[in-house]
């Protein structure tokens, strides 16, 4: 019952909790928009909170910071991809989902 | 803590499962691009805790490294593909 | 299509952070072959993602001034000749094709070592032999099989 072993479980249980949320989002919102600031935004956070909490449980070895670097290069690099889909789907001309269109 | 890890582990194997759902039944192609992006970060964090399950830390975070690299560079080659509407 | 220079500028100042980085990741994969996942082939595959992410983010043209096909081409025939070449060295000094312990004659470290730094050297060498090789199919299927041939400028 260390302080890192509660530190560990609390921070895998809030970065699973984001994944719960992201893929919730991504299968129920009605538009493609909608769905990728669900799995965008969440996802991103749910891996770094998820890769500090093994961080924290293994200590302070290298193996630590090579986690915290894959965190820092995810945190950056998938609201680019999310940004680059984005764009792409509205220059070839997806649509937004609005209340009339419904149905 | 060896069974939190596991439990933590098959809980996301379900979220793949669910993300699935939106691969197969996704109205659009890039619907379909997205969920494979999110099956993929979720993949990542699977590896990880694999490495701590089996207590080869090192290698499966090396693993983990390469495949988040080339999960960006997927979503990106594919960002472009689709724009140019399928025009290489 | 691939041609064009994406106007993404997101796109464009992330790919030019990160290519570096990645390519230094892919040396560090191939160094550390013999010790965790990796080694040759795998380097060599990320090492040719890197440029190929510089190809989707600036474009054809411009890309081809950093990595232009004659490049390529160098750069494949070095990887193989490193390859070959410690394999006919070896043959040369008296062993088999590929028997590193037969490099102890010029290296004088021992027989151990001197296989360790023979599997180092073919990993090298397959490793830019690979990555040549996936610039190569990379611009021979986005192009169609028909690369201009005068972009080179």
């Amino acid at each position: 019952m260390t302080i890192a072993n509660v530190l560990t479980v609390a921070l895998l249980v809030i970065g699973c909790f984001f994944f719960l949320t992201g893929t919730i989002g991504l299968v129920r919102f009605p538009d493609f928009y909608a769905r990728m600031h669900a799995t965008g935004k969440s996802d991103t956070l749910a891996v770094f909170c998820c890769l500090l909490a093994l961080a924290i449980h293994h200590g302070l070895a290298l193996d630590s910071f090579k986690l915290l670097l894959i965190a820092v290069f995810v945190y950056v690099a998938n609201p680019t991809g999310t940004h680059a889909i984005c764009r792409a789907a509205f220059r070839a001309g997806v649509k937004p989902w609005t209340r009339k269109t419904n149905k | 803590m060896h069974a939190f890890f596991l439990g933590t582990s098959l809980f996301l194997c379900l979220l793949v499962l669910v993300c699935l759902y939106r691969v197969i039944w996704g109205p659009t192609t890039i619907d379909r691009m997205v969920a494979a992006g999110a099956i993929g970060t979720k993949t990542l964090i699977i590896l990880v805790l694999m490495g701590f399950l089996y207590d080869r830390i090192a290698m499966f975070i090396d693993i983990s490294m390469v495949y988040a690299i080339l999960n960006f560079i997927g979503t990106l080659a594919f960002a472009k593909y689709f724009e140019g509407a399928g025009e290489i | 299509m691939l041609s064009r220079e994406s106007d993404n500028l997101i796109v464009k100042t992330v790919v030019r952070i990160f290519v570096p980085f990645i390519q230094v990741y892919a040396l560090y994969v191939i160094a550390h072959g013999h010790y965790s996942p990796g080694g040759g082939f795998q380097g060599g595959v990320i090492l040719g993602a890197s440029i190929v992410l510089l190809f989707l983010a600036y474009g054809r043209r411009q890309a081809m001034r950093r990595m232009g096909e004659g490049l390529t081409a160098f750069m494949n025939s070095t990887g193989v000749f490193i390859y070959g070449g410690i394999g006919l060295l070896c043959l040369l000094l008296g062993g088999n094709l590929l028997d590193y312990a037969s490099l102890d004659r010029i290296l004088h470290v021992g027989a151990a070592q001197s296989r360790s730094l023979g599997i180092l050297g073919v990993e090298v060498g397959v490793g830019i032999a690979v990555m040549a090789a996936m610039i190569s199919i990379f611009l021979d299927i986005s192009t169609g099989g028909d690369l201009p041939d005068d972009d080179n400028d």
